[in-house]
């Protein structure tokens, strides 16, 4: 595993505290986010019981247009959009007919799109949104937190927003200020403010 | 008196009819047959001095005999949910090794099983482990999580256990009291397949554990013998019973150290399994206890031991 920036699984038990450093790297390469997340601190106490995992993600994926996978070409009588690549071709398919109508749109081949010339301009068409994978990118790390947090517990806190997140776990009711106890004393060990 | 040891037969689907010929004419038992696309798998019974005769008629078909301690048994591997973090890595990679030593395992999944304070075992996940010959308890890391669930795993279970957890085997042995019949140190939740020599050392070190409990269990039916020899009431059922062998599932009939599991609807069978005959005058009902298997509609069949019949067939 490519080291992340920072990486420290803390725990009582050393037995644990290794085998969670083992299933923490594991989980995120299994999920593919070792390029995604740039650090990475987890705290598990069994005895209190606690779960607590903290980090930072790399700079966010942007928006996915369709200038960034296909040509747009506008003729007299259609628009031809010439595909690149297929991933995002689904969720444009769904967004073009949901616009213009299934009856408008007109897909000779897997990689041309055709629409009548007319209704939609160029530009506004290179810039319509298909996909934002950063949406995909937060269940994904969240999952990718319960997967690697003992099963039992099951009452939970998560949190996800400018690039920050925070997971926190347990068996039993969590405390209300649970997030200033435990988990901001975290983000700092790590040097990044809550 | 011949002893019949077990054994593994690896090699082609081509003439292998012949291997399990001569082992029917040896005096041995069959008691799993897999064909998987090319090859043949047979988990046998053997006699001790045959086996190299074996050997011999196997040796131009390419075909290998390995002893396989755990043939003629059947295991549960208990995991404590069937959720992704206990599965696929720990538990179907623990049931997969012990089927290659021979036995015939199955996954019980607890419905909830997970969580210190909250685990638990229902009376049917109690009633199907305690069918097998011996359970496999996959634990997970962390020594006070065992040390506080475990008691509530085993309650009720009488079969001999054998756990595995992350903690070592010293550890293992001191927070488990009473003491069950084997520690596995060092296997926890692994979230990958185990494939470093470390790790296929501790399963090795889980087949050798629970063989080890096994023997111990066989030395023990020795003093007192089971009234008939469970693969060869299993070979019985599966030539008068014809239905046996319509059935798709890979072992129709498991053999079981003390007894046999059929796959056949108790309602309907059980009576026909009573009163099959298995030597002059003696019946299965005679010699042995059917009853309903708490796995499905199955029948579950408990032998009993010499002392209790005086019948030995």
């Amino acid at each position: 595993m490519p080291p992340l920036n920072y990486f420290v699984v803390e725990s009582p038990d050393e037995v644990g505290r290794e085998a969670y450093e083992r299933i923490a790297a594991d989980v995120l390469q299994d999920l593919d986010l070792i390029k995604v997340i740039d650090r990475l601190h987890i705290y598990v106490d069994p005895k209190v019981p606690i779960f607590v995992a903290a980090g930072q993600l790399r700079h966010m994926p942007r928006a996915i247009r369709i200038s960034d996978f296909a040509n747009v070409n506008s003729g007299d009588a259609k628009i031809v959009l010439d595909i690149g690549d297929e991933t995002y071709l689904a969720p444009l398919l769904e967004k073009l007919w949901a616009r213009y109508g299934k009856e408008n749109v007109d897909q000779p081949d897997r990689f041309t799109v055709v629409l009548p010339a007319g209704v939609a301009a160029e530009e506004d068409l290179e810039h319509m949104v298909v996909a934002d994978p950063s949406e995909t990118l937060y269940k994904d790390v969240i999952y990718a937190l319960q997967y690697i947090a003992p099963e039992g517990f099951k009452v939970r806190r998560q949190y996800i927003r400018d690039e920050k997140f925070y997971y926190v776990a347990s068996e039993d009711t969590l405390p209300g200020d649970i997030v200033e106890t435990m988990v901001a004393p975290i983000f700092e060990k790590m040097g990044v403010t809550l | 008196m011949t002893t019949l040891v077990p054994v593994t037969y690896k090699g082609g689907v081509y003439r292998h009819d012949e291997i399990m010929d001569l082992i029917d004419d040896l005096g041995g038992y069959i008691v799993q047959k897999h064909v998987m696309a090319q090859d043949v798998v047979l988990q046998s019974f053997v006699p001790r001095d045959d086996i190299d005769l074996i050997r011999e008629v196997a040796k131009p078909l390419a075909g290998e005999v390995t002893e396989a301690p755990l043939v003629g048994t059947e295991i549960a591997v208990v995991s404590p949910s069937l959720e992704i973090h206990h599965l696929p890595h720990t538990a179907c990679d623990i049931a997969e090794y012990l089927r290659c030593a021979g036995a015939k395992t199955n996954m019980v999944g607890l419905a909830r099983g997970f969580g210190k304070r909250i685990a638990n075992l229902n009376d049917e996940e109690r009633d199907v482990i305690n069918e097998h010959d011996l359970a496999v308890y996959a634990l997970g890391n962390f020594e006070e999580c065992i040390r506080q669930k475990f008691p509530v795993l085993r309650r009720g279970i009488h079969v001999p256990i054998v756990v595995t957890g992350a903690p070592d085997r010293e550890t293992l042995l001191r927070i488990i009291d009473p003491p069950v019949e084997g520690y596995v140190g060092g296997v926890g939740r692994i979230m990958h397949r185990f494939k470093r020599p470390e790790e296929l050392a501790k399963l090795d070190e889980l087949v050798d554990e629970v063989s080890r409990t096994l023997d111990a269990r066989r030395d023990d039916l020795a003093k007192d013998p089971l009234s008939v020899f469970p693969p060869r009431l299993m070979a019985i059922i599966e030539e008068r019973i014809h239905e046996v062998s319509m059935l798709t599932h890979p072992t129709p009939v498991t053999a079981q150290m003390e007894g046999l599991r059929v796959k056949l609807p108790y309602d309907l069978y059980a009576d026909a399994v009573r009163s099959l005959e298995v030597a002059d005058g003696v019946t299965v009902g005679d010699i042995a206890d059917v009853t309903p298997s708490r796995m499905r509609n199955y029948i579950l069949i408990r032998i009993k031991p010499f002392s209790e019949t005086r019948t030995l067939v």
